[in-house]
């Protein structure tokens, strides 16, 4: 299979969240016929060729299986895209061209998939997603668009991707297993989990032991900010790195799969009605859960309380 | 023959670069770097709470998320007055000194020796070992750089728990501890990278490595080990002339790498800051505030001469048809063109062996990509070493209870070296939010376009004179640039001058 990778208004973040997964390796793919039309940091061929691949996509001479595009989609000035253009074009229209040739578009990343951070308040360079923008369902494309698979864009949410959620959705295109996609249009395989589940701060949560400042042991919900309990991502089933996930080493999860992403207002702080928090876990109702939270303090045990257990 | 002017599109950079270069009887004569994409991070970070840049700041960069989540935080500290304890700047450090060895490696591997490849070196005496090491994906140092370079960031994970863009760092300390099982993790990844760094890069002891101390020890070194990536490199470097070309700017900028968490009288960091000028006394102190950025040339909005980063302001102010041409702003030092990076950090430090090499054969672009291999090694021992004393004290602390009411409104300052070199943050707080932020990064510096004077950047000057031996293909200035380890991401926002002279080809490289 064929991919051609672009890079719009990025920090290269998603590049090296391919490049850091292991399971699988993107060698692995490589090997196994995955074909990189471009790249645009693994890439050896001049810029001159590159020119000359969009051309033969867009002209129907090469078939193109699959298009990734990483980075929020600029449409400043005046929805030219020319502060980031190629070609002597916006990037944006050179994408949106490609994107109509192609088998399947990934939006590798919340900024190519809903804005992401460069369209945080005040989005200066007008940046928008393939297919949404922040929550709105309309961005480069409207909500009706569907690629030549009869998909729509799909989403590969993070900031960055899971760096295994990018190789193992390429996988699955290679070997032919479907991608089933949520409302966001992320693929169901790896945005059914809350990234609290895994947590190894659960048990914290569980008995309500809520820190107030960063650097200790118990849960970061109720008073730091975090978004485990409301964000879909694989982080804490399958580790980053092989290795750990942010809420295993004290950072608070910032919900970077969704399309608010990044909320406004404070990130370290949980607003809250009352004590509990404003954002209850998904699908929870307050009453249910102020009763449960209430009872879950008074069964705390005290190695939790005393904040013994790592982790 | 006719002068003209090429405009060169470069990948396996972090982010897009165009430069217009100008060539006259087969060497560039003038040279500007035109880049792409404005993304406005500056602009974002105005009106948001402090702790928010912990967040926000690491996504201007992929590769070097960690360096600007360090130095944020080094700027809410300046801010407010806080020194964090110990244990704190070790984990700090020990997942900036891993970020910076992946970078390293993955520039040298991925990004810098593929170009040795090239079909203009086919008839080298190495050809074959260079292709066999090089190619990409089939090369055994390409494939093996993917996976160690995996490898050394899984430290960065053990720590702050994902790379990249993770925000572990915070006025104060680190969000957690190294426990004792973190560190035995961390102190086995790093011996199972230094021995492959050993075997299949220097082909000897890491010691004896840093041992070298001039250019002829070099010379041996390499000459009884021809199999190594480290000799392959050096011979295609050789052959491709890289030796001789690409000194640019020869004053260099060292902000200073990783605080020691017990500095001393005479050493404050690991790789100690300062300003290397040559000559007699080729090292002075660094002054933080001789730095300013100039806009002459740039598409923000207009003032005379410089601003101090923190008096600083970026107001973009798009005008494709005037002489301004770029994005980004120009830094300078007592208005002096500076370059930064590993180069920089070693001559600044007094590494004997490049300090040597330099003494002999100037900056050149190989000594500059050397360097970023020389450094690599340095950092292994560092990590090393950290680990040992983070497990001397693991029962210290790793964060410090701020007391009520330090987070008040201020100015700061975050000063450390990233992978490319000197990175800052400069922040002002008012009424509890940012009212300004400004980040040169090393690229910045680098890629300067020209300042208030007319001056142009240290890039510009260090293309003057490349020979340009086939214009429809201008593999010289590629080598030049890529041995900076170009990170277009961060700042460079350059757009088209619009200047022409004479035949004009658009190129890639």
């Amino acid at each position: 299979m064929r991919l051609l990778w672009m890079q719009a208004g990025a920090c290269g973040g998603d590049t090296l969240s391919l490049l850091s997964a292991d399971h699988p390796p993107l060698e692995q793919l490589i090997d196994e016929g995955l074909e990189l039309l471009w790249q645009p940091s693994l890439s050896t061929d001049s810029t001159r060729r590159l020119t000359q691949i969009i051309a033969d996509i867009i002209a129907g001479r090469t078939p193109l299986d699959i298009l990734c595009v990483e980075g929020s989609l600029i449409t400043a000035p005046r929805n030219t895209g020319l502060w980031d253009p190629l070609g002597g074009r916006g990037k944006k229209d050179v994408i949106a061209e490609l994107a109509g040739a192609a088998q399947y578009v990934l939006a590798v990343g919340t900024c190519a998939a809903y804005g992401g951070v460069h369209a945080a308040p005040p989005n200066p360079a007008d940046c928008v997603g393939m297919q949404f923008t922040r929550t709105q369902a309309d961005g480069l494309f409207r909500a009706d668009w569907r690629s030549r698979s009869g998909l729509p864009v799909i989403n590969l949410a993070g900031c960055p991707t899971h760096p295994n959620t990018i190789t193992k959705a390429l996988a699955f295109l290679l070997r032919g297993l479907a991608l089933e996609l949520d409302p966001w249009q992320r693929p169901t395989d790896f945005f059914t989990t809350t990234v609290h589940q895994g947590c190894t701060r659960n048990e914290y949560h569980e008995y309500d032991v809520e820190d107030t400042t960063l650097g200790g042991r118990g849960c970061l919900f109720f008073n730091l900010g975090c978004q485990g309990p409301l964000t879909l991502a694989p982080c804490n089933q399958e580790l980053w790195n092989s290795r750990s996930s942010k809420t295993r080493a004290g950072v608070p999860c910032f919900g970077c799969t969704s399309p608010t992403f990044p909320r406004d207002g404070n990130l370290f702080r949980t607003e809250k009605l009352g004590h509990i928090p404003l954002q209850l876990p998904l699908g929870v109702q307050r009453a249910h859960y102020m009763a449960y939270k209430d009872l879950a303090q008074q069964a705390a045990p005290e190695r939790l309380i005393d904040r013994k257990m790592e982790p | 023959m006719p002068r003209l002017t090429l405009e060169l599109d470069l990948n396996r950079v972090e982010g897009d670069l165009t430069f217009q270069v100008e060539v006259e009887d087969g060497r560039v004569v003038e040279a500007r770097c035109v880049g792409t994409t404005y993304r406005g991070f500056e602009q974002i970070m105005i009106g948001r709470v402090p702790r928010d840049a912990l967040v926000i700041t690491p996504r201007i960069c992929g590769i070097c998320s960690t360096a600007h989540l360090y130095a944020a935080t080094l700027a809410l500290e300046d801010a407010w007055g806080i020194a964090p304890p110990g244990n704190a700047i070790q984990i700090r450090n020990a997942t900036l000194m891993a970020e910076v060895i992946q970078s390293d490696l993955r520039q040298t591997f991925l990004f810098f020796a593929p170009d040795f490849c090239h079909e203009r070196y086919a008839d080298s005496p190495a050809r074959a070992a260079v292709v066999d090491a090089f190619a990409p994906f089939q090369g055994w140092a390409h494939r093996e750089t993917l996976r160690y370079s995996r490898r050394i960031i899984e430290i960065v994970a053990l720590l702050a728990g994902q790379w990249p863009h993770s925000s572990h760092m915070t006025p104060g300390g680190v969000t957690a501890e190294a426990t004792a099982r973190k560190i035995v993790d961390g102190q086995s990844l790093v011996t199972e990278v230094t021995r492959w760094v050993e075997q299949r890069l220097l082909g000897g002891d890491l010691e004896e490595w840093l041992a070298l101390s001039d250019a002829d020890a070099l010379s041996e070194w390499l000459a009884t080990r021809p199999a190594t990536a480290l000799a392959l490199l050096d011979q295609a470097a050789r052959f491709a002339g890289l030796d001789a070309i690409g000194s640019g700017s020869p004053l260099m900028l060292a902000f200073g790498a990783f605080p020691l968490a017990e500095p001393t009288a005479n050493r404050s960091h690991w790789l100690t800051p300062g300003v290397w000028r040559g000559g007699d006394r080729p090292v002075v102190p660094l002054e933080p505030a001789r730095i300013d950025e100039h806009v002459r040339y740039s598409w923000f909005r207009p003032y005379p001469g410089g601003k101090h980063p923190l008096a600083g302001e970026t107001v973009p102010d798009y005008q494709p048809a005037s002489d301004r041409y770029s994005w980004a702003k120009a830094p300078r030092y007592g208005n002096e063109v500076m370059q930064t990076g590993p180069l920089a950090d070693l001559l600044v430090d007094g590494d004997p062996l490049i300090r040597s090499l330099h003494r002999r054969a100037g900056g050149n672009a190989w000594l500059r990509q050397l360097a970023r291999l020389r450094r690599m090694t340095h950092l292994l021992r560092f990590l090393r070493q950290t680990f040992d004393q983070l497990a001397a004290r693991r029962h210290e602390p790793h964060i410090m209870l701020l007391p009520d009411g330090i987070e008040q409104d201020g100015r700061g300052a975050g000063l450390l070296t990233a992978a490319r070199g000197a990175l800052g943050h400069w922040i002002s707080i008012r009424d509890g939010a940012f009212n300004r932020y400004q980040v040169i990064t090393p690229t910045s510096w680098n890629a300067s376009p020209r300042d208030s004077a007319g001056t142009p950047g240290h890039w510009e000057q260090s293309l003057i004179g490349v020979p340009v031996r086939d214009p429809d293909d201008p593999l010289e200035i590629a080598h030049v640039i890529r041995s900076h380890d170009p990170c277009l991401v961060c700042t460079v926002h350059f757009l088209d001058a619009g200047r022409q002279t004479g035949r004009r080809v658009r190129l890639g490289v």
